[in-house]
């Protein structure tokens, strides 16, 4: 993991000053492992706008204002299956639905942006640079240069998912069917969640999120996906609760902090 | 209908969706603590379903298990040891590649 530089003074560049770049400029480096994989799947998303034979110039918007790679595959399946508009655009919401969760996170670590940064930071949202900005946030304990940071990882992702996006429309399916370029997904989250990963509440959520996920696997809309976060935010939340209260009847302090500190980092 | 329409719903939605946290929870202290601990784990619980569903479904049926499976564990040993997303990245993709070069799927 990169450490932070010390502050950087010198004059603005573009009208931003220059610690304010290398904030993001960490940012950047914090997600640029996961750009080309963000680049890859919009590659394959306009591929496969190109394929369904979808007005190129609403593919490559969605990538823009929907901004959500997953969802978006859905909601073009929806419409190649001809079905209803109703069906594919709740489709859509549905599968992005976690995003509320990523939001009420995301809450109190970006409380003290003023309101525009919240409004682009929230639409610039993406699985990867909201566990980023989670994971980062108590090495930027100052607000202004925590969202410098967030910008500069949540910006350059989406970027390249609406540039690959775009050239995946132009070319077509560039990338074999064979190469199964469906497996960047996985692949992109795991390395963005594993290496963060420390506590054992955190496993406990992950293999009962997983589990349920499995067990649910008959629900309509990918509803399997959102019942098991649910599920999987319950036991971790329990597994917490319990690991705390035994720590407390022994009097030990190895649990952390108390419960009211703000407890930033995933 | 129009595909326009359907993006520009969807993206209303979507967008109101990554807003109403960060707009509603403005006070941590008064979110109850057990929902509190519960919002630590959304990455764990987000990822983690994400990851599952990819790996052992395919369009709602059990995928059979091959070249997805083992490369994840791959980079999930990767990014364990090396605790980076860049190796584990490109440990699993070259996993992969080699699985499916091998004649896995």
């Amino acid at each position: 993991m990169t450490e932070l530089s010390p502050a950087t003074p010198g004059r603005a560049v573009l009208g931003i000053g220059r610690q304010q770049w290398a904030d993001a400029w960490v940012g950047l480096k914090a997600i640029s492992p996961l750009l080309i994989g963000s680049a890859a799947f919009g590659l394959a998303f306009g591929a496969l706008i190109n394929v369904a034979g979808i007005n190129p110039w609403a593919g490559a918007s969605a990538s823009v204002i929907v901004a959500a790679g997953a969802s978006q595959i859905a909601m073009v399946e929806a419409m190649r299956a001809n079905a209803p508009a109703i069906i594919a655009i709740l489709t859509g919401i549905l599968i992005n639905a976690r995003f509320a969760l990523y939001s009420a996170a995301l809450a109190p670590i970006w409380a003290q942006f003023p309101m525009r940064w919240k409004l682009v930071l929230s639409y610039l949202m993406t699985d990867q640079s909201a566990v980023t900005s989670l994971q980062w946030a108590d090495r930027y304990p100052d607000p202004v240069r925590r969202r410098w940071f967030t910008l500069g990882a949540a910006f350059p992702f989406v970027g390249v998912w609406v540039v690959g996006t775009v050239v995946g429309i132009l070319l077509g399916p560039v990338i074999p069917a064979e190469w199964q370029i469906g497996f960047i997904v996985p692949l992109m989250f795991i390395a963005v969640l594993v290496p963060g990963l420390k506590r054992p509440a955190e496993l406990v959520t992950l293999m009962v999120a997983g589990a349920v996920v499995l067990a649910a696997k008959g629900l309509p809309f990918g509803l399997n996906i959102l019942v098991g976060i649910i599920a999987g935010l319950i036991a971790g939340a329990t597994w917490e609760t319990v690991a705390d209260s035994r720590a407390g009847r022994n009097g030990s302090v190895e649990s952390g902090k108390p419960d009211d500190t703000p407890d930033v980092a995933l | 209908m129009n595909p326009w329409l359907i993006f520009i719903f969807a993206a209303i939605g979507t967008y109101l969706i990554r807003l109403s946290g960060v707009l509603l929870l403005r006070d941590e202290e008064r979110i109850p603590l057990p929902v509190r601990r519960a919002l630590r784990m959304v990455g764990p619980a987000a990822m983690g379903a994400i990851i599952v569903s990819a790996l052992f479904l395919d369009h709602g049926e059990w995928r059979a298990f091959g070249a997805w499976h083992l490369a994840a564990l791959v980079a999930v040993g990767v990014a364990i040891w090396k605790r980076s997303a860049g190796w584990s990245m490109l440990a699993g993709a070259l996993a992969f590649a080699a699985l499916l070069a091998a004649g896995m799927s």
